[in-house]
Parts: C-alpha cells; sequence; structure tokens
C-alpha cells in the first residue's frame, strides 16, 4: 500500500532551498540554463525558475528533455534530435524528480551534448534513493530517501498529478 | 493603590497597582500578545523595557514555570487594561505573586487603546511606572539614559551545554530564549551555548557543525565584539541569525540597522516567503530591522518580508552557508509556522559537509 513520506509543503521548501543552493553554488544565475526530463523534471524545473524570478529578477530559460532516443535499456526508432536551445558554454542544471540507477541521467547526458557543449553540467533531483548502477551523484538533492529495490518511490505533481506528494509503495 | 504610566512626552496614564510597589523605568514597547503571558514576560528581548499588553483583558494569568523562556525575567514592568487576578490554574503561582517575587512592577486597568494610538502617533518612547505623575515624574523619565549594555546584562556569563547525539551547534548567546535550545533538542542537536563575547578560537575549539546567533535586547550596533566574531565564523561554518542576532549578521556584512517607528510585537504577524510567495505566520519581538540599502551589495537574497510594511524579515547569502531571520522561528509565545527554519538549518549544514 502507498504511504505518503513526503506532503506539499515539504517538497515546496525542498525546491525552494535547492534554489537557493544553485545561486549560492553558482555565484549567481547569469550563464544559467535549467533542462528538466521529462515529465515530472519539467515541472520541477519551471519552479525552480519561478523561484529564482522571484529571488533575483530574472527569468531562466528552460527546456525539455525527452530522453527516449538515448536510453540503454530498449530499441528506439526515434530519431535522436537536438535541443532546440543553443547550450554551448552554458551552466546546465539537469533537473530530474527522482535518481534511482542513474541510467536515466546518462541518456540525459548523452542528449545534452548531442545538442552542443555546455561549460557545466550540474544535477539537482527533488529524492535520491541509491541502488546507483553508475558513478553519478546530484549536486541538488531535495530528499534523500533510502529505500530497498522492492520499493516504488512515486512523485505527484500538482501540474499533472493534482497535488503534490511523495509516496513510497 | 493608583499608579501612573508616564511617557517622556509628558503623556500619563492613571491605574492600579499590580505586583511589585517599585518604580521602574525603561523602553516603552506595545505588545500585541493575546496569550502566552509567561513566555513574554520571561522573553530576554524584553529587558529594561517596559510592555504594554494590548489584549483587553489577560483572563488565563496564572504563571506556569514549566513555560519560561529565561529563569529570571529581566523586562522592567508591564501595563495591562485588565487581567485576572485568580490564576487559572491552582498549581500555577498567581501573576501577582510571581510579579512580587520577581520585584518587576505593573499596572492593570490602563486605558492601553489610548496609549497605542498615542505610540502609533509619536513612535518609540521611553516610560516610566511610577506613584506620581507630577512635572518631577516626567523630567526624570526624559533624563533616563537607555543602557548600552543590555546584551551583557542576560547573556550567560559561562558556557554550559545541552549535551545530546546529534549535530553539534555552538548558540551565542545575546539573550536567549529557552525554546531556541527546546527545537534544537527536538532535533537531537549536541548545543553548547556561549557567551556574547566568547572568542573566535574558543568557539573553534569546541569544533561546532553550525552556529546559531540568538535573539536578544537592545541596539545592535552596542555589539561590536559580537560583530567581529560573526565576521570571521561566517567564512567558516554555517551560520543561523534570529532576531538581534539577524541584526548582528548584517551588521557584520556592512549593511545598516533602523529603528523601526513601529516595532513589531505580536505572537502571529505575517511573514511572506520571497521564493515561493506563501505568506506564513510567526511571533515577532523587534523594534530594529534592516535598512534595505547595501543589501544587494553585501550579496544577500531577502528571503522573507513582512507583507503589511514590507520589513525586511529574513536574509541569506548568496555564496555563504547563512541564513537569518528577524522574527522568533522558535514561537513561544506564538504562531508555530516558521519551526521548519530549524530544519532548514541543520539541512543546509549537511549540503555543506557534503562540498
Amino acid at each position: 500500500m502507498a504511504k505518503e513520506i513526503i506532503d506539499g509543503i515539504t517538497m515546496q521548501r525542498a525546491l525552494t532551498r535547492i534554489t537557493y543552493e544553485i545561486i549560492e553554488r553558482n555565484k549567481g544565475i547569469d550563464n544559467l540554463v535549467l533542462v528538466g526530463i521529462k515529465t515530472r523534471g519539467v515541472f520541477i524545473a519551471h519552479r525552480i525558475e519561478s523561484r529564482l524570478k522571484q529571488l533575483e529578477g530574472i527569468t531562466v530559460p528552460v527546456a525539455e528533455l525527452d530522453i527516449t532516443a538515448f536510453r540503454d535499456d530498449q530499441e528506439t526508432n526515434q530519431e535522436k534530435s537536438a535541443l532546440d536551445i543553443d547550450l554551448t558554454d552554458k551552466n546546465v542544471i539537469l533537473v530530474d524528480d527522482v535518481l534511482y540507477t542513474g541510467r536515466t541521467i546518462r541518456a540525459a547526458m548523452d542528449a545534452i551534448i548531442y545538442s552542443g557543449r555546455p561549460k557545466k553540467i550540474s544535477l539537482a533531483v527533488l529524492v535520491d534513493r541509491g541502488h546507483r548502477e553508475l558513478p553519478i551523484r546530484a549536486d541538488f538533492v531535495g530528499k534523500n530517501i533510502p529505500t530497498s529495490r522492492k520499493e516504488k518511490i512515486n512523485v505527484s505533481m500538482s501540474e499533472i498529478d493534482g497535488e503534490d506528494k511523495i509516496e513510497i509503495d | 493603590m493608583k499608579r501612573y504610566l508616564v511617557l517622556e512626552d509628558g503623556f500619563t496614564l492613571e491605574g492600579d497597582s499590580l505586583g511589585a510597589p517599585t518604580i521602574a523605568a525603561g523602553q516603552l514597547v506595545i505588545s500585541n500578545n493575546l496569550y502566552g503571558l509567561e513566555q513574554t514576560i520571561t522573553d530576554a528581548t524584553y529587558n529594561g523595557q517596559i510592555i504594554a499588553m494590548t489584549a483587553p483583558a489577560i483572563g488565563a494569568s496564572g504563571i506556569d514555570p514549566n513555560e519560561y523562556e529565561a529563569i529570571n525575567p529581566t523586562c522592567k514592568g508591564i501595563i495591562f487594561n485588565s487581567v485576572a487576578l485568580t490564576s487559572d490554574n491552582e498549581h500555577n503561582q498567581s501573576l501577582d505573586d510571581f510579579l512580587v517575587s520577581k520585584d518587576i512592577p505593573a499596572i492593570t486597568n490602563i486605558d492601553v487603546r489610548a496609549l497605542a494610538l498615542h505610540i502609533q502617533e509619536f513612535g518609540q518612547l521611553k516610560a516610566s511606572i511610577s506613584d506620581t505623575d507630577d512635572e518631577h515624574a516626567i523630567d526624570q523619565i526624559k533624563a533616563l539614559v537607555i543602557q548600552r549594555d543590555l546584551v551583557k546584562q542576560v547573556s550567560t556569563r559561562q558556557p554550559y551545554p545541552n549535551p545530546n547525539s546529534g549535530k553539534k551547534i555552538v548558540i551565542i548567546d545575546l539573550g536567549m530564549k529557552y525554546s531556541i535550545l527546546r527545537q534544537l533538542s527536538y532535533r537531537d542537536c549536541n548545543s553548547i551555548v556561549v557567551p556574547y563575547n566568547y572568542s573566535v578560537k574558543e568557539i573553534e575549539e569546541l569544533n561546532p557543525d553550525g552556529i546559531i546567533i540568538s535573539n536578544g535586547p537592545g541596539d545592535p550596533v552596542n555589539l561590536g565584539d559580537t560583530i567581529e566574531t560573526v565576521q570571521e565564523l561566517q567564512d567558516k561554518f554555517p551560520i543561523f541569525g534570529i532576531g538581534l542576532g539577524h541584526l548582528v549578521i548584517a551588521l557584520a556584512n556592512n549593511c545598516q540597522t533602523i529603528k523601526m517607528t513601529l516595532g513589531h510585537h505580536s505572537t502571529s504577524y505575517p511573514v511572506k516567503e520571497i521564493a515561493s510567495g506563501k505568506i506564513e505566520y510567526t511571533n515577532h519581538n523587534h523594534i530594529y530591522a534592516i535598512s534595505d540599502r547595501g543589501i544587494k551589495d553585501a550579496h544577500f537574497i531577502v528571503t522573507h518580508i513582512c507583507p503589511t510594511d514590507g520589513t525586511i524579515e529574513g536574509i541569506r547569502h548568496m555564496y555563504k552557508p547563512t541564513i537569518s531571520v528577524q522574527f522568533d522561528p522558535e514561537a513561544a509565545p506564538g504562531a508555530q509556522d516558521m519551526t521548519y527554519l530549524f530544519d532548514e538549518f541543520l539541512d543546509m549544514i549537511s549540503s555543506y559537509e557534503r562540498i
């Protein structure tokens, strides 16, 4: 049975904290591009963008990334395509909801590098649940939630699921 | 017995004596607290001040020793509109007995609405609780000089620990409310409270994970030593400022502080978090605030403001692990919406350790 482990308020506070840390660690946000991994990573990226705008008055570009063509676990006919945004020499923050094996992030990095040569790529995730299969680690973590492989983490966001919450199943 | 509240501009009000029959003088502050009388009276931020409670009636006036924010209250006096004289709970001490034992005078049956209107019009004033309201009493309060060592009076003389097994937090005591320690205890913090003039070297020897600069009384510009200490510490440790500690952090970064025309003294004042636009309610107790001039140059982000008058209520350093708030996140008394800031501070320490 699904059990709610993080409620909407806690989720929003975690996103606010990630926003502060992004400003802190990048010494400002001038050269920043947020790249959200579809589906929920995009909403998280937009929420971080709106917080940055409230705090700093600057609109940071947000790109939506579909990694299907870059996955390593299934054959696909989908054509690899570049993002419609120039990432050359940009400071890219890759945004996703859950960090698990790291394979999604590897595919996303492939997609980003296929699109251009950014100066730096950092990773922001709402939840880090462990069990990496690749040498990848997040720079900005909302919540560390230790899990077993049998468990499932479900992130709900009000934009698509009607409410903000994180459940463990 | 009749007693008088005498303001420095000659405004006087008559009421009935309560508590100690002594004469007292100090800065007058208007508090909108409706409850939490013990916590209000024992809050060291009120050191040297006369508190006027605007609540029409304080009904539950028994003093519960479990609700103290300091063992010995240091406010100069208290003004009530009306107050119940018998305790609501037979185990509690009555307000009158408590005030007599702590040597604090009070006046009840004062027209507090008239007083609050007067303060709204004329701003911060000194006042005395006196047996007469003649010229002499007015001259005396006019001549009163507000003490500059209010923090020294209430800060701990010796460092002391509040041991536990979690993160080690050093609290620089400028007049700390016990609820700060309480909030840290809920989170298993291994806390050590140190005096306001503890040196950087001594603090470093304690090897803290993070440092809290506490709330306290008076004008932050009088705290030169503490300001210098904070200047050095903020490059080495995560720092969390509360109340007076928040102003000290601002001064340590060459920002300016101002004395407000109308202070914030209430258990539920609104605070807006800029990043999310959310409004939360929390306990405020301050007559000084940070001026918005120089905030950007000092690399601070304004994180919280008061939506009613635009006062800066929270800041965060852009590059250093420093957060600070003007209000009391520990509540006591008041709304507990912001106690999560202690979690934020501990999270900040964790992410600072990961870098």
